[in-house]
C-alpha cells in the first residue's frame, strides 16, 4: 500500500516527537556536563570540559567505576552461564514440574526491586553476611539471571532438537555436540543475554542501594549526590555512563560482525 | 529366520509407561536391499527407527548388526546414519561444512574431506559451486540432496530415512523418489526407509513391511503386498480395494450375500467350512455387457465418476456397499449417473483373505 503524503507527514512528526521525548533529557544532561557552573541551570553561560578532567582524575570516580564494572562483569558472566544451562534444561529435557519451575524462577522479575533489595538485605543480615559489592552481585543475579535465561530460552526453543541428534548419529559425543552445534546456535541469544545482563546491572539502583553495604556503585553515588551535596560531576558521570553503555553495544555488534565475516571467510577458504 | 541378514531384530519391545509402542518385533534386513516400513501415524514406525539408530532404548529384545549386538551401543558409536524428517542440516554451516561434518569428526585431512564432499556433490547432481552456499540459500530439493550427501559421507552400514520427503510438494517428491531408488542402485547401500505413504514405498522398495499397532502385519515384496495382502488392514492400507464376504459350506459350495457366483468357480485358500474376504482391486473390475461371462458379477447404480488424471474412478452403489472401479481414460464408460450397471471379475484377478473360524 503506498503511503499518502499526509500519512507520511504524520509519521515523521510522530517519529520526531518520540525521539525528542526519549533523548531531550539525555541531551540536556550532556549540556549540563559541559557547563562551567557548579549547579544545574539553563541557559548555560559558559562551556567547559573542566568537570570531565576532574572526573577522570578523581579517585572517588575511579573507585565507583571499578565497583560498578566489577559487579556488572561478574553478573554478566554468571548470568550467561546460568542462562545457557537453564535454557537447555527447559528446552531439551522433559521433567516433572518443569513448567511450574519455569514460572517460579521468572517470578523475581515481577517483584518490585526495592522490596526484593530489602528482602535480600534482611536475608543477608540474618545469615550474618556483611553486605558489600559481593552481596550486590548476588542480589543482581536474583533479578538478572532469570531475564538472561528467558532470552537464551527463546533461542533454545526455536532450534530443532534433531540437529543435536543428527550430530550424535554421525558420531559426535556430548562435548563435541555442545561445541559444534549447541553453542554456535545459541550464541546470538547468549550475546543479547550478556548485553542485557551487563546493562541492567550497570544501571541498577534499587538492588544496589540495599545490598552494597559500605561500597557504592555509580548509580548509587549519583542518587546520593542529587539528594544531598550536589556535585557538578553528576551530569558528567551520567554522560560517561551512557557513553560507556553505548560503546559496549557497539563493541558487541562489532564482535558479532567480525565473527560472522570471519566464519564466512573461513568457509570460503576451505 | 535368516541368520545371514545384515540387521536382525529379535522380540523388540518398547514401552512408554503403560503404553506398549512395539509389541515384540522380529525383522531381518538383507544387505543391499531397499527396505521400507509403512504404517499409519501411531503404528510404531517412528519408535522403531529411533531404536534402530540408537536414539531410544528398547525395553526388551535385541538388535544385531552382522555378528554384533548393538542395542546397547550409543547412537554416536553405531555405524549407521539417518536422514531426518526435518533433515537436520546445520544452519550455521555451509553446504560443504555440513557434508564434511562426519569426516571432520573422524579427523580426516581438510583436502581429503573437500575431495570427498565434491565427489558427493557430483553423485547427487549438485553443482560444485554449492560447496560454499549457506543452507538457507538452498531450495527444498537441494536440501534433501545435501542431507543425503552428508549421510553418505558418513559411509554408514545402513542408511535410515525418517520420512524425509513428506514436507515436499507432489512433483518434487515424485522426482526425488526416483532419484533415491537410483541412488540406492548406484551406491549399493542398504536403505531402510519409513513412511506413511504407500505410493512412496511402492515406487522405491525391494521389500515392504506394513506396521500396525506396534507389530508387523505383513513383510513381503511390494507386488505381493499389493496383490496378496494377509489382512483387511493391509488390503485397505495399500490403496483402493473392494472386499466381499465369502463362505464355503462343508461340501465346498461357495456362497456370497452380494456376489452372483458362476457355478463351479473355485477360490484359492477357501476350504470347505471356511470364510473370509474376497479382494479385487478397482482396476481389475470390468463393466459387463456383451457376451463375456465373469466368475463373479453384481449389479448396482452408477453413483459417481471421478477423474484421477490418467484413470477414471467410478463408484457403484450395490447392496453390499460402494464398489470402486477404475478404468483408463481411453476405456471410459458410456453411462450417466443413476444408471444401472453390471460389473464383474474373474477368480484369477482376486485374492482371498482367510479369516479365522
Amino acid at each position: 500500500m503506498p503511503t499518502s503524503r499526509s500519512t507520511r507527514i504524520v509519521l515523521y512528526v510522530y517519529g520526531i516527537l518520540v525521539i525528542a521525548f526519549l533523548y531531550l533529557p539525555l541531551v540536556s544532561v550532556a549540556f549540563a556536563s559541559v557547563s562551567r557552573a557548579r549547579y544545574l541551570s539553563f541557559p548555560i553561560k559558559r562551556y567547559s570540559t573542566k568537570w570531565y578532567g576532574e572526573a577522570v582524575e578523581s579517585s572517588t570516580v575511579s573507585e565507583l567505576l571499578t565497583t560498578s564494572l566489577t559487579v556488572a562483569v561478574l553478573v554478566t558472566v554468571i548470568s550467561v552461564v546460568v542462562a545457557f544451562f537453564g535454557a537447555l534444561a527447559f528446552a531439551r529435557y522433559q521433567w516433572r514440574y518443569r513448567t511450574t519451575f519455569q514460572k517460579l524462577i521468572l517470578l523475581p522479575i515481577f517483584f518490585p526491586q526495592t522490596v526484593l533489595g530489602l528482602a535480600l538485605l534482611m536475608w543477608f543480615n540474618s545469615l550474618g553476611i556483611i553486605p558489600s559489592w559481593k552481596t550486590a552481585v548476588v542480589a543482581h543475579l536474583v533479578w538478572i539471571a532469570p531475564i538472561a535465561t528467558l532470552i537464551v530460552s527463546i533461542r533454545a526453543y526455536s532450534f530443532d532438537p534433531a540437529l543435536e541428534e543428527a550430530a550424535r548419529d554421525m558420531g559426535a559425543g556430548t562435548w563435541t555436540i555442545l561445541r559444534e552445534i549447541t553453542l554456535p546456535l545459541l550464541m546470538p541469544g547468549m550475546v543479547s543475554a550478556a548485553l542485557f545482563a551487563f546493562l541492567l546491572s550497570w544501571g541498577n539502583f534499587p538492588l544496589s542501594l540495599f545490598t552494597t553495604g559500605a561500597d557504592s556503585t555509580l548509580p548509587e553515588w549519583l542518587y546520593a549526590k542529587m539528594v544531598s551535596g550536589y556535585s557538578p560531576l553528576v551530569p558528567t558521570l551520567g554522560v560517561m555512563s551512557v557513553v560507556g553503555s553505548f560503546l559496549l553495544i557497539l563493541t558487541a555488534l562489532a564482535v558479532a560482525w567480525l565473527l560472522r565475516t570471519n566464519r564466512e571467510a573461513r568457509a570460503a577458504q576451505n | 529366520m535368516d541368520s545371514s541378514a545384515l540387521l536382525r531384530l529379535r522380540g523388540v519391545v518398547k514401552k512408554f509407561g503403560d503404553f506398549t509402542a512395539l509389541k515384540g518385533v522380529d525383522l531381518d534386513i538383507v544387505e543391499g536391499e531397499f527396505f521400507t516400513i509403512v504404517g499409519p501415524s501411531g503404528s510404531g514406525k517412528s519408535t522403531l527407527i529411533r531404536l534402530l539408530v540408537g536414539m531410544d532404548e528398547l525395553t526388551e529384545g535385541s538388535i544385531w548388526l552382522r555378528d554384533g549386538r548393538i542395542d546397547e551401543t550409543p547412537a554416536n558409536l553405531r555405524p549407521t546414519c539417518m536422514v531426518f524428517q526435518s533433515l537436520a542440516l546445520f544452519p550455521h554451516m555451509t553446504v560443504g561444512q555440513n557434508i564434511e561434518f562426519p569426516l571432520k569428526l573422524r579427523k580426516e585431512a581438510p583436502a581429503a574431506r573437500r575431495a570427498r564432499a565434491e565427489e558427493l556433490l557430483d553423485l547427487l547432481r549438485l553443482p560444485r559451486s554449492y560447496y560454499d552456499k549457506r543452507i538457507s540459500q538452498c531450495s527444498g530439493g537441494e536440501r534433501q540432496r545435501v542431507a543425503l550427501a552428508r549421510a553418505l559421507a558418513f559411509d554408514p552400514e545402513i542408511l535410515f530415512f525418517d520420512e524425509p520427503l513428506s514436507a515436499l510438494d507432489y512433483r518434487l517428491r515424485k522426482t526425488l523418489e526416483k532419484e533415491l531408488k537410483d541412488l540406492h542402485a548406484r551406491t549399493g547401500k542398504t536403505f531402510v526407509y519409513i513412511t506413511h505413504s504407500l505410493e512412496e514405498a511402492m515406487v522405491m522398495s525391494d521389500r515392504i513391511a506394513i506396521m500396525k499397532e506396534g507389530h508387523f502385519e505383513q513383510i513381503a515384496v511390494a507386488d505381493e503386498i499389493y496383490s496378496a495382502p494377509v489382512s483387511r488392514f493391509v488390503a485397505e492400507f495399500m490403496g483402493e480395494v473392494n472386499l466381499f464376504g465369502l463362505r464355503a459350506d462343508d461340501a465346498g459350495l461357495i456362497t456370497s450375500d452380494i456376489l452372483k457366483i458362476r457355478a463351479g468357480v473355485a477360490v484359492d485358500n477357501l476350504d470347505p467350512g471356511g470364510h473370509g474376504l474376497l479382494m479385487v482391486r478397482p482396476e481389475y473390475v470390468r463393466f459387463a455387457g456383451g457376451e463375456r461371462a465373469f466368475d463373479f458379477t453384481l449389479t448396482g447404480t452408477l453413483h459417481g465418476e471421478y477423474a484421477l488424471g490418467s484413470r477414471i474412478q467410478y463408484e457403484i452403489e450395490t447392496t453390499g456397499g460402494m464398489v470402486t472401479v477404475e478404468k483408463l481414460r481411453e476405456d471410459r464408460l458410456n453411462a450417466s449417473e443413476g444408471e444401472q450397471v453390471t460389473i464383474g471379475f474373474d477368480s484369477a484377478v482376486t485374492h482371498f483373505i482367510r479369516e479365522a473360524t
